[in-house]
């Protein structure tokens, strides 16, 4: 599957053959302004399905990034550090925020569809 | 006036390297006889009546324990002062010259405040606009609105600038002229990080009833030589030393700490009471109200469960 599915905790997720790439929305960035810090995680890190894996600190507020799955983190994007602003600017591409192995995946989230009804309501 | 137009980053490094603008008409501003010059005197803690005419004077009002009531900026005028406060605080504040039996006149619903702010401010307006020197103020016609304006050399983000009170129905003839010398507009985003990094506290957050103009760092505000509410705790705080002392901060960690967050100095406990991201300095920073005199410059920050350490700083932030 490489179609989009978001969270109600405003991530998307992309996942291919056991490994999933994490951002945040298009809505979510705007909310947060600015991002002018992320915290990533440890690669090889393990993290539990719904705990926060990655903050983002905004000009707005400061908010907590969360696992889609039990995962295991491989990589986290290394132009962050330097260019936090990649979050804003391109939320759904150059400002992925890690990728990570699942051993169990599951059908779960919204499609853009659902997602941007969900925030309209 | 809104978070932001483009971007809070975008706004804030507009304003230091450039220009921008602020409509801050949510602001409250009064236009007060000079007749009444000596009522307000004894509700500030500058002294008014030894101003000269055309000049601003900063100030704060005070309760009769010292408490800020509100920050405020005086446009003193020749046969009048304009007295602009923070937006929440208008209705106080009008409660309070009743109180005082201090006539005024409430210019909210007729005119508009814009501040247009940055070092390139001058030169690009120059040209149609009377502009005042430095923290001076004039109320004088202009050939551009056909009209007399308040034109003020003063704001809020620790640069150059002016802050224009008109017409309500001159704004947008205003605005286009700014827009014209490719002046655009800004939000409360960058409105709040410039004025953070100039070091310049905010009422609701720094300030408060519970904190004097001494504990605040701002003793250069109060002139002891008039009488006014409050003036006997702030004497008293001069002497002994023992009252809260807000101070600035910076974190090299890529971390904000924010209102609310712990600080420590050595044994003395601070609140952080504003925290942001500085654009210019690209650095953790804030304010922090201690207790009591800190007794070290470095702070051991709780930022959300995490240890992180910060230092106190003199002077501005930035500039």
């Amino acid at each position: 599957m490489s179609e989009l599915r978001y969270l109600k905790t405003h991530e998307w997720f992309k996942e291919k053959n056991g490994l999933v790439t994490v951002g945040i929305s298009m809505y979510a960035q705007g909310e947060l302004g600015d991002i002018v810090f992320v915290i990533l995680p440890d690669v090889d890190k393990e993290f539990t399905e719904g705990t926060p894996v990655a903050e983002l600190e905004a000009t707005k507020t400061v908010s907590e990034v969360y696992a889609p799955f039990d995962c295991k983190i491989t990589e986290v994007n290394p132009s962050l550090d330097a260019h936090p602003e990649l979050i804003n600017s391109d939320p759904l591409g150059e400002g992925w925020l890690l990728k990570a192995t699942i051993k169990n995946y599951y059908e779960k989230g919204m499609t853009e569809v659902e997602y941007l009804k969900s925030i309209d309501s | 006036m809104p978070i932001s137009f483009e971007g809070t980053i975008k706004e804030h490094t507009r304003v230091r390297i450039g220009s921008g603008f602020f409509d801050v008409s949510h602001m409250g501003r009064f236009k007060i006889s000079i007749n009444n010059l000596s009522a307000l005197s004894s509700l500030i803690c500058g002294d008014i009546k030894k101003k000269n005419a055309n000049t601003a004077l900063y100030s704060m009002i005070l309760n009769n324990e010292g408490g800020v009531i509100d920050d405020i900026i005086i446009w003193k005028l020749k046969t009048h002062l304009i007295l602009v406060c923070n937006a929440s605080n208008t209705r106080r504040l009008q409660k309070l010259f009743d109180l005082h039996k201090l006539e005024y006149i409430l210019l909210n619903k007729t005119t508009s405040l814009i501040a247009v702010q940055g070092p390139d401010v001058l030169d690009k307006l120059n040209h149609c606009l009377d502009i005042p020197d430095n923290f001076m103020c004039s109320y004088k016609l202009s050939n551009m609105f056909d009209k007399k304006v308040v034109i003020a050399r003063t704001g809020y983000t620790g640069e150059d600038g002016i802050e224009i009170l008109i017409n309500h129905d001159d704004d947008i003839k205003l605005i286009d002229l700014l827009e014209k010398q490719k002046i655009f507009p800004c939000g409360l985003g960058a409105r709040d990080t410039l004025r953070l990094e100039a070091g310049l506290p905010l009422y609701g957050q720094e300030l408060n009833e519970f904190v004097t103009p001494i504990e605040v760092g701002f003793k250069w505000l109060v002139d002891f030589d008039h009488d006014f509410n409050g003036k006997d705790t702030l004497l008293k705080q001069l002497k002994t030393g023992n009252h809260k002392f807000l101070k600035k901060f910076v974190i090299n960690d890529k971390i904000v700490a924010r209102r609310g967050d712990i600080g420590m100095s050595n044994n003395i406990k601070g609140i952080v009471t504003s925290g942001n991201y500085s654009p210019i300095l690209k650095k953790s920073i804030g304010f922090i109200i201690f207790d009591s005199k800190p007794e070290s410059d470095l702070i051991k920050f709780n930022i959300r469960g995490k240890l992180i350490d910060g230092n106190l700083v003199k002077g501005k932030f930035v500039g």
